[in-house]
């Protein structure tokens, strides 16, 4: 909890206002509890402040006051983070960066773009689309995360099987230290000088300091595009597609895996023209040039036939690839026809390791007494088992919590990885020692305090750690204030 | 080298695995002979080698083929050459995940050669391949003309194993194509050139091999005209895996040309890539042609494949004895104007160079030819300096890659980081706090 007096809190908020103007800081108890958690609303902790500056000199001056009063600070996108990443600090600041949302610049001819962290993902594909490019991270939630979000997470999505994670499209960044200085780590061009700190600083999760303006590439659209739906009685025979798939030397744009009871909550909600009785459907998209790309989906169709898909069949037409995507995207949010609540997993396995897996998945929460429903990035093994529960029941989020854990270890034992896309945060800091040694932790525990010696900048995350000063437990499950605006879902 | 010291190293790696005196030849770089070089052959030996070099406070150069030997600032010490080449083995290959894990000192033609039996291949094609290794490749950050489509390492490597500088082992990244789980150590570790650790494995995401690849060239009359069909072929449809734009003499140095080589050759070559399909290929090609005869193109033929690899040594290549080699890196869009005023830079001092770019990246290398005479170093070293200026003055980098001692004496060998360089200083003194690591090779003085 807060350790400041009131008296206190009142001067440091005039001293934040004197800097970001008023009606830029929040420390009102009502309005503090909009940001006491992500999207992972297991965990909760209340700030102090709120304070939403303008520009990288409004950071540097927060980040300054923070250093000088020794209190702890977090930065904050849309607040869509699953691993409970950017849950503040009890009694610290949270530097929300919704109010630094603009495109700075677009440079068409070398194909970079210059934005600000609180842009919405999706804005910058609608920002540069009608010139014909577009950014290709595609998070599930990009009508809503942002961008300096994004670049935490390292985040990934659907199309990141052909085109790369957020890391493979930064070119560079406007960083405020965790001391406050202002430094430009890489630039616009594709080589910079020294240590690759831009490619270490995206994906560390607020704790190496706060972008401020980032640079991204954004590519052009593509020639052509191939949405493939392929229906399958068995989900190992799912799995064997991918395989063989990959086995034929393709790799398509994306390839993405949905379980029977996924498909029955999203024909529920949405009509989206998947077969109510299939145990699994892929969604297979190539893109790229037009010529060839018949060759190219005919292998995908024979591949998925001598796997044993009763059905494959070809989207006609853009809105019926549109409908297959929507049912994709917005599964998550379909599941809340079949549950009262849910909790996502983030996972990675060798894809050749899925079968098994997806058995083991299985196995571990109906043993727990659970149901769980699959959709996820089945092309690059990403995995997102989706645990239904009742949130009202006593025991039940705690067997889920356990079911999640054990699902992780399962990942780790088969040489895979405990999050691919959602981050650590608070949620998986205690699994960090599934894949990595205490030499491993020490190792990345040094590099840290080269960019964040006093640990101000979103301490607790990351690393095993005590869960002290947080809610943790039987916290009953309500919607966070993004998800009742319909703005956001779990995925 | 106290004789102890040697005694240990002996015990920890076997005596035939110790070389010293005449046998140190291979490894004198810059006129310094190392004390000793030590192959070990396991991760174990790395880690004994390291805890003992800490311990007496021992310089250590990680050595894999000995390709970049001679990039950076000289170290300061010769200490000891820590090889690779013991080990040198696949240690994992599993086609239908689409990964491999190398250990460090096996040659990128060795792993290319286990991958393409099984129909795969890294999508990574530095220069010199037969002798440049796996880790080697990771620590100089080394690349070919398939960038342009496929990256560089920091797109391919997905996980690394290090031994520090205490000769603790260090995991980062791990075997999955996806991963944010940790801190992104294979980018820190990705261009440090030995500064940080001795990468002892990696792992890297694999493509299958095209059906197809070819490599088209096109002439031009005027590098102008050659930079307008570069961003014209930016513009456009195709999908090309390199857009290699050379000056005569760099032409001429990849063999495109039937000019003698140091000659300052007139006009320009576009070299532009494709794989796929072979619809895609065949498409693609007319394409090109279609693209580029409006703005000049002519002549447009397929090369042999024999082409590749001498596309990045161009520049060097198009003088026997080069007097030194700078990699710039630009905006795509500045390109031929950064090679055409570079080169009236060096011809206003008297000087010849050739210039030849992955354009499509922005990344250029130029050299400065010294024959047939050798030149005066004062004019070679104040071109260097105008070269990174202009760069620098369009928001661009500058490294020397290549250039004798006297040279690299009056112009710095990297850019200076600026505020970034703090952060740098902090990183290699947080992990290599004894700074026996390649120590003074690299940026800001690390």
């Amino acid at each position: 909890m807060s350790t400041l007096t009131d008296s206190r809190k009142l001067e440091l908020r005039r001293e934040l206002e004197s800097i970001v103007g008023r009606g830029a800081v929040l420390s009102d108890p009502d309005e503090l509890m909009v940001y006491e958690s992500d999207g992972l609303t297991l965990f909760r902790a209340l700030a102090d402040f709120i304070v939403f500056p303008t520009s990288a000199q409004h950071v540097s001056a927060i980040v300054k006051l923070a250093n000088r009063e020794s209190i702890p600070f977090v930065a904050r996108g849309a607040g869509t983070g699953l691993s409970g990443g950017c849950l503040p600090a009890e009694g610290g600041i949270v530097i929300s960066l919704m109010r630094m949302s603009k495109v700075l610049e677009v440079d068409y001819e070398n194909q970079i773009a210059v934005v600000e962290p609180g842009l919405v993902n999706l804005h910058l594909s609608w920002k540069v689309g009608p010139r014909g490019y577009y950014y290709a991270p595609d998070p599930s939630s990009q009508q809503a995360c942002t961008i300096g979000g994004n670049i935490a997470n390292n985040s990934g999505g659907p199309h990141t099987l052909k085109y790369g994670v957020t890391t493979n499209h930064v070119l560079g960044l406007e960083v405020v230290m965790p001391d406050g200085e202002i430094v430009w780590l890489g630039g616009k061009t594709r080589e910079a000088c020294g240590y690759d700190l831009a490619g270490v600083f995206v994906g560390s999760e607020g704790t190496f300091g706060i972008a401020t303006r980032i640079v991204v590439r954004i590519l052009k659209k593509p020639q052509a595009v191939k949405t493939v739906l392929a229906v399958f009685d068995a989900i190992d025979q799912a799995s064997a597609a991918v395989s063989a798939i990959i086995a034929r030397g393709l790799v398509p744009a994306a390839m993405e895996m949905i379980d029977h009871l996924t498909i029955q909550a999203v024909e529920d909600a949405f009509n989206c023209g998947y077969p109510r009785d299939a145990d699994a459907a892929l969604l297979i998209e190539l893109d790229g040039l037009a010529v060839g790309m018949d060759v190219q989906a005919e292998h995908i169709v024979e591949a998925c036939r001598e796997s044993g898909a009763r059905e494959v069949r070809t989207a006609r037409s853009e809105a019926e690839r549109q409908l297959l995507w929507k049912g994709r995207k917005s599964a998550f949010g379909a599941y809340g026809r079949v549950s009262p609540a849910y909790m996502v997993m983030d996972g990675v396995i060798p894809r050749t390791k899925l079968p098994y897996v997806l058995r083991r998945v299985n196995e571990i929460v109906a043993a727990a007494g659970l149901r769980v429903g699959n959709v996820f990035h089945a092309g690059d093994g990403n995995l997102h088992p989706n645990i239904l529960y009742d949130p009202r029941k006593p025991g039940e989020e705690a067997r889920v919590v356990a079911a999640g854990a054990e699902i992780m270890k399962v990942c780790a034992d088969v040489g895979g990885s405990i999050s691919g896309e959602h981050g650590i945060g608070l949620e998986k800091a205690d699994f960090m020692p599934f894949i990595f040694s205490a030499a491993d932790l020490l190792f990345m525990q040094r590099l840290k305090s080269a960019f964040n010696p006093r640990g101000l900048c979103n301490p607790g995350k990351v690393f095993p750690t005590k869960k002290s000063c947080v809610e943790v437990g039987p916290v009953a499950y309500r919607p966070h204030a993004i998800e009742e605006k319909g703005l956001a879902q779990r995925f | 080298m106290p004789d102890a010291l040697l005694d240990k190293l002996r015990a920890a790696v076997g005596s035939a695995n110790v070389l010293t005196g005449i046998e140190l030849s291979p490894y004198v770089v810059e006129g310094r002979t190392p004390e000793a070089a030590i192959f070990p052959g396991s991760i174990e030996e790395v880690a004994a080698v390291m805890a003992l070099a800490s311990e007496v406070g021992r310089s250590v150069t990680p050595w894999g083929g000995g390709t970049a030997a001679s990039v950076g600032m000289p170290t300061a010490g010769a200490g000891l050459i820590l090889g690779l080449r013991r080990m040198s083995r696949l240690l994992d290959h599993e086609p239908g995940d689409l990964t491999a894990t190398a250990e460090a000192g096996m040659t990128v033609d060795a792993f290319q050669t286990a991958l393409r039996s099984r129909g795969q291949w890294l999508s990574l094609d530095p220069a010199d391949a037969d002798r440049a290794t796996m880790g080697g490749v990771v620590a100089t950050n080394a690349y070919g003309p398939r960038r342009h489509l496929y990256g560089t390492a920091r797109d391919l490597l997905i996980g690394v194993t290090v031994v520090t500088a205490d000769g603790s082992v260090v995991k980062g990244g791990g075997k999955v194509v996806k991963n944010v789980a940790g801190y992104d150590l294979p980018k820190l570790f990705i261009g440090s050139y030995g500064s940080l650790g001795v990468i002892v494995e990696a792992t890297v995401k694999l493509r299958p091999l095209p059906e197809q690849e070819e490599l088209v060239s096109v002439r031009f009359d005027r590098l102008k005209d050659a930079g307008a069909a570069v961003k014209a072929v930016a513009a456009s449809d195709l999908i090309p895996n390199a857009v290699e734009l050379l000056d005569g003499g760099a032409a001429a140095g990849a063999g495109l040309a039937a000019g003698a080589t140091g000659s300052s050759t007139p006009g320009a070559a576009l070299v532009v890539g494709f794989d796929g399909v072979r619809e895609q290929v065949d498409w693609q090609r007319a394409e090109l042609a279609r693209l580029t005869g409006p703005l000049g193109g002519r002549d447009v033929r397929p090369l042999n494949a024999a082409t590749w690899p001498r596309l990045g040594p161009a520049a060097r290549a198009a003088f026997a004895t080069p007097a030194a080699v700078m990699t710039l890196a630009a905006l795509p869009t500045q390109v031929a104007e950064v090679m055409e005023q570079g080169a009236e830079m060096a011809r206003a001092r008297g000087l010849q160079s050739a210039w030849a770019a992955h354009a499509g990246v922005g990344v250029i290398r130029a050299a400065i030819g010294s024959d047939p005479a050798p030149k005066d170093l004062g004019a070679i070293a104040a071109v260097l300096a105008e070269w990174r200026e202009m760069v620098h003055a369009g928001g661009g980098h500058a490294h020397l890659e290549w250039a004798p001692l006297a040279v690299k004496s009056q112009v710095p060998v990297w850019d200076d980081p600026g505020a970034a360089g703090r952060i740098m200083e902090r990183i290699k003194a947080q992990l290599d706090p004894r700074n026996i690591l390649n120590p003074g090779r690299f940026v800001a003085g690390i």
